[in-house]
């Protein structure tokens, strides 16, 4: 039976393929262009380490050391209390990190031209916290040396790709040798450093030992603020400077208690040496939480979704009417159908399934225009170049939206052809 | 012509007079905020800046070597560009700086008098005022017009990290903030002391207009760690010929330099509202196919009542009505609904409006606008129902005669 | 075979109730040939459209081949539509871009018989009006008579106990009317029930039972012998 109504489908749009291929193009768009902007919103909305995402916490204090605070704990530390966080014992994992930038190149390269590398100056227990890929070496274990772990795009840069664990790249002077490379690795939002803007940056060219990275003056490039004079990073250490972040990783979501009291000890204990004059406020976050509080869906793609929801419904209610006019003209063929013994729920099941069949090949145009969507909506909001990915969660919502919705267009004409008395259309 | 056997056949078909009806209030709705939204955007980049940016040249490079380190051989280095950039043909000044104007964020400190630490707390913005350390050529190249004291002069250079009393000068909102009723000439600030006071400019278009706190030091950074900008002002129209020389003139004297940028004023302006733009793109090209797919309904609507009336028509042809008569009921028929479609269109609009202004800036709608909405879709619907009207015409009396 | 009794069918308009059947009663018997005449609008397609139940009625009570359709929903109906009833229409109603054979498989379909056997039944079907040949034709390629006989070959696919005809012969030249009539005659007589809705007195004549209607109610029902010792006066019921 479901063949012959899939039949009887086919010879339906073959006899009015202009209305089909209209109704068929109205859906497409309105659905597609709704699904390119839930692609963006899937992608920026989305939980990038799903498997500890409330287990990783990232840390604000309020530790300013004047009388002028910030409004809210500072997402950025100085390095003393970056440092005590590191030592905390009642969690698994820490990681205390900056983000800076430089030139590089491969030392025994004849040419002297560098590359242009974004670097995560960071401490050793970067790469287990982040789930960091390796495709070749390890991480490196002390916060010092010179080493170096490489992501993949510098590794095809620098090597055309390839296990070059060992060599020795060039950084401003001073040779590094890499310990580990690791493999393409997509992180959106890039939790690990949500602000600034950079939460749809890509992961970073190269992570180096935080120390050594100080003791060098690397660059910060990311935010950083001072109640004291620092000339050079070196000598910050000891000085009111802030410019670190900090996450932690807990055994269970729920020793974050022990944490929020660990921190607030040490605050305590620093206002009562006299060092800062602030209410005890240390704020932590999960992965959901920051990214949440840091805004990272662009609202400017969330204002754009409520104009592509509106559109999907125009174009809903325009396939509706044109179906309705398909329906009237079918009405004699449903009569004659009812006439030779066809019940209304046989009538009801080939009309829905036209239309989910219409639904089914709707999905399909949309796909490949939401797709054509994304492209022109990232080339158009030019922040967002990072995103245009059709994720598995927007392929199969596409494919629902277009069932639904060509069934919901169909679905007034269908309820009609089920109301005529069948008498009145057949003589 | 019967309005009122008019209203009642539409009534007859209240589905699809309801669908058309919503598409068209939605279709007024989107139009006439999309159209909003591009003239806001369109004033913030016509806003007038202060500055000459079409004759504002901006250079940003990266030292890719470790000799940068070394401050005093940076810091000649810039020199050199700096009087090099100054013999190209058409350059007026040129100077380096920390940040640009027209960005958020950047390099930012708390202003305050000596003897007023607690202004920060009064207002908040007085802690993220920008700085721009330069020489003393940027006043000339901002094109900054003096409200009191003096512009900065090359006297008062002073060395990067120096624990000496710097000279600054302030914008006037600045001085606003910090001396409301006096002169701020002579007046000490953790900044340094102030010389002059100039015009404000857009400094942070995120802020309010009296918000755009600045202050000027003709201290030079030039330290390797940060990027660096170099600010050149050009003769009118000499910006593409000077654009085109700058690259090589700054490798010539050192190479181990990345350009990653090389961008006029004006540039850098759009580049900031880029995105606010390319929202204006998509929610236009967005206005254009909803336009399209409410007129494809328009033509379906009417093409389909008129395939139900075809013996209706025929009978009035028969009775006497020429084709000018029948033209004009099925396109009255059109202008009821569309009428009707705008009444509630008023409200979409301003639903539309509201549900925008939770995520983006938006204006509030208003008459020109919405007449403008209104003319759009009256043009585009009349047009698609003129089709079908056309043919409807051409319907012969002889129909009515026969049984259909 | 068929058995109504004191039927009544009411239409509602806005100020007016039409009775198109009042207190119609009527028993056809297996192999009958019933012909259906009376003026425009006394009730005759009303009476036919209830017999196929495409139509409901407001009161009394209809048997077809035994089983009564009181309280029947509408699937039940549909079925029973699909088994027992053929329907013959005076426009054929065949669908102009199906060819011969989709058509006649059309109520097969309905009927979850598989593709082998409908197959068979289709063949049948067409065989008995002749037609075995032209299976892939389009309607359009064949004469009026030609179509109203695929739509004969359509309404006998389901082998129905019954054959309903709405004026079968109302668009056809009298010699295509004639061969139409001849099948007709040929189907009843192996054994087919068949009522026929007409305007043609000397079809009426021919068949075993004439029922008049006027205003909804049966005014006259004549018995006529064998089609052989047809009798020679008029009937009135133009």
């Amino acid at each position: 039976m479901f063949s012959y109504y899939l039949k009887l489908s086919f010879i339906n749009f073959k006899r009015s393929p202009s209305l089909y291929a209209l109704v068929l193009l109205t859906l497409s768009v309105g659905i597609g262009l709704v699904c390119a902007n839930f692609a963006l919103i899937s992608v920026m909305s989305g939980d990038p380490i799903p498997e500890k995402s409330d287990r990783l916490i990232h840390v604000s204090m309020n530790t300013w050391a004047t009388e002028t605070p910030h409004e809210e704990p500072l997402h950025i530390l100085r390095y003393r209390d970056a440092m005590h966080i590191e030592k905390a014992d009642m969690v698994k994992n820490t990681v205390t990190f900056f983000a800076s930038g430089i030139y590089v190149r491969d030392s025994e390269s004849e040419s002297l031209a560098r590359i242009n590398a974004s670097v995560r100056a960071t401490t050793a227990g970067f790469f287990d916290l982040t789930n960091a890929p390796f495709a070749y070496g390890t991480g490196f274990t002390e916060n010092t040396g010179k080493v170096l772990v490489i992501g993949d795009e510098l590794n095809q840069q620098l090597f055309g790709g390839g296990n070059n664990v060992g060599k020795v790249l060039e950084l401003a002077g001073e040779l590094f040798t890499i310990v580990g490379i690791l493999e393409p690795w997509h992180l959106r939002p890039l939790f690990y450093h949500a602000t600034e803007n950079m939460a749809f940056n890509n992961t970073d060219d190269i992570f180096a030992p935080l120390e050594t990275a100080i003791d060098l003056n690397w660059a910060v490039h990311a935010r950083s603020s001072a109640s004291d004079s620092v000339r050079t990073l070196d000598e910050s250490r000891d000085k009111n400077y802030f410019y670190l972040q900090s996450w932690v990783e807990l055994h269970k979501a729920s020793d974050r208690k022990l944490l929020q009291q660990y921190l607030d000890n040490y605050s305590q204990s620093l206002k009562d040496a006299g060092e800062h004059p602030l209410d005890i406020r240390n704020e932590l976050h999960d992965v959901n939480e920051w990214l949440l509080k840091q805004e990272v869906v662009d609202e400017r793609v969330l204002a754009f979704s409520i104009a592509t929801g509106l559109f999907l419904v125009v174009c809903i209610f325009n396939a509706s009417s044109l179906l309705l006019s398909r329906f009237h003209a079918a009405k004699f063929e449903v009569g004659l159908r009812r006439a030779v013994g066809a019940s209304k729920s046989q009538i009801l099941t080939q009309g829905l399934i036209e239309s989910s069949l219409l639904g089914a090949v709707a999905s399909v145009v949309a796909i490949g225009l939401s797709g054509l969507f994304l492209i022109f909506s990232t080339e158009m909001l030019p922040n967002l170049a990072n995103l245009a990915v059709l994720n598995g969660e927007t392929l199969i919502a596409g494919v629902f939206l277009s069932i639904v919705t060509a069934n919901l267009a169909s679905l007034y004409s269908i309820y009609r052809a089920n109301r005529y008395t069948i008498s009145a259309e057949l003589k | 012509m019967n309005i009122k056997a008019l209203i009642k056949s539409l009534f007859l078909r209240k589905f699809s007079t309801g669908l058309l009806l919503l598409q068209l209030a939605l279709t007024l709705g989107l139009i006439i905020n999309s159209t909003i939204l591009a003239l806001d955007t369109k004033a913030k980049l016509e806003k007038d800046t202060g500055m000459p940016l079409d004759e504002m040249l901006v250079v940003v490079s990266s030292s890719t070597s470790g000799a940068f380190k070394e401050l005093s051989y940076a810091a000649s280095i810039a020199e050199e560009d700096l009087a090099k950039i100054e013999q190209i043909p058409g350059v007026i000044a040129a100077a380096t700086s920390v940040q640009l104007p027209i960005q958020t964020g950047g390099w930012n400190g708390n202003v305050n008098d000596v003897d007023d630490q607690d202004a920060v707390l009064r207002d908040r913005y007085l802690k993220f005022v920008a700085k721009f350390h330069s020489n003393e050529k940027l006043a000339q190249i901002f094109d900054l017009d003096l409200v009191e004291g003096r512009y900065l002069t090359e006297a008062d250079r002073t060395p990067l990290f120096s624990e000496e009393e710097m000279n600054i000068v302030i914008t006037e909102s600045l001085k606003n903030a910090l001396y409301p009723s006096e002169s701020a000439i002579g007046k000490l600030t953790n900044a340094g002391r102030i010389v002059g006071v100039v015009k404000d400019f857009v400094i942070n278009p995120g802020l309010a207009d009296d918000k755009q706190y600045a202050v000027f030091t003709n201290m030079p950074v030039t330290l390797a760690e940060f990027v660096q900008h170099y600010i050149i002002r050009v003769e009118p129209s000499q910006l593409n010929q000077v654009k085109a020389q700058i690259r090589d003139v700054i490798l010539g004297v050192q190479p181990e330099r990345d350009i990653f940028g090389l961008f006029s004023m004006r540039e850098h302006m759009d580049s900031f509202y880029a995105n606010d733009q390319g929202l204006v793109s998509l929610f236009i090209g967005l206005c254009i196919l909803m336009v399209v797919i409410t007129a494809i309904s328009s033509y379906a609507y009417a093409q389909f009542h008129i395939t139900q009336q075809t013996k209706l028509i025929g009978i009035r042809r028969a009775l006497g009505a020429t084709k000018k008569d029948i033209v004009m009921y099925v396109l009255t028929e059109n202008w009821l609904v569309y009428a009707l479609g705008c009444l509630i269109g008023i409200g979409a609009t301003i639903g539309f409006n509201v549900m925008l202004s939770q995520y983006i800036e938006l204006s509030k709608p208003d008459f020109v606008l919405a007449a403008m909405g209104v003319g759009i879709l009256f043009v585009a619907s009349t047009l698609a129902t003129w089709l079908p009207a056309k043919k409807t015409s051409n319907i012969p009396p002889v129909i009515a005669t026969k049984t259909v | 075979m068929l058995v109504m009794n004191n039927i009544s069918r009411i239409y509602r308009g806005e100020s007016i109730q039409t009775h198109a059947l009042r207190d119609f009663s009527l028993t056809v018997e297996q192999g009958e040939f019933v012909a259906v005449t009376g003026p425009s609008g006394s009730g005759k397609s009303t009476f036919l459209n209830v017999a196929g139940l495409l139509d409901t009625f407001d009161q009394g009570s209809y048997e077809l081949d035994g089983v009564s359709v009181d309280g029947m929903n509408d699937n039940q109906i549909s079925r029973l539509r699909n088994e027992k009833i053929g329907f013959i229409f005076q426009n054929y109603n065949l669908i102009p871009d199906y060819s011969i054979f989709d058509n006649v498989d059309m109520p097969l379909r309905y009927r979850g018989l598989s593709a082998k056997k409908r197959k068979q039944r289709v063949e049948n079907a067409l065989e008995k009006v002749g037609l075995a040949a032209r299976m892939d034709y389009l309607p359009s390629q064949l004469s009026g008579g030609q179509q109203q006989r695929v739509a004969i070959a359509r309404a006998l696919a389901g082998e129905p106990k019954i054959l309903l005809a709405d004026e079968p012969t109302g668009n056809l030249d009298s010699l295509m009317a004639r061969q139409v009539m001849e099948l007709l005659h040929k189907l009843n007589q192996e054994g087919t029930t068949i009522i026929m809705v007409t305007h043609d007195p000397d079809q009426a004549r021919e068949v075993s039972r004439n029922v008049q209607i006027i205003d909804g109610q049966i005014t006259d029902s004549k018995i006529y012998a064998p089609v052989a010792e047809m009798p020679t006066q008029e009937v009135a019921n133009v």
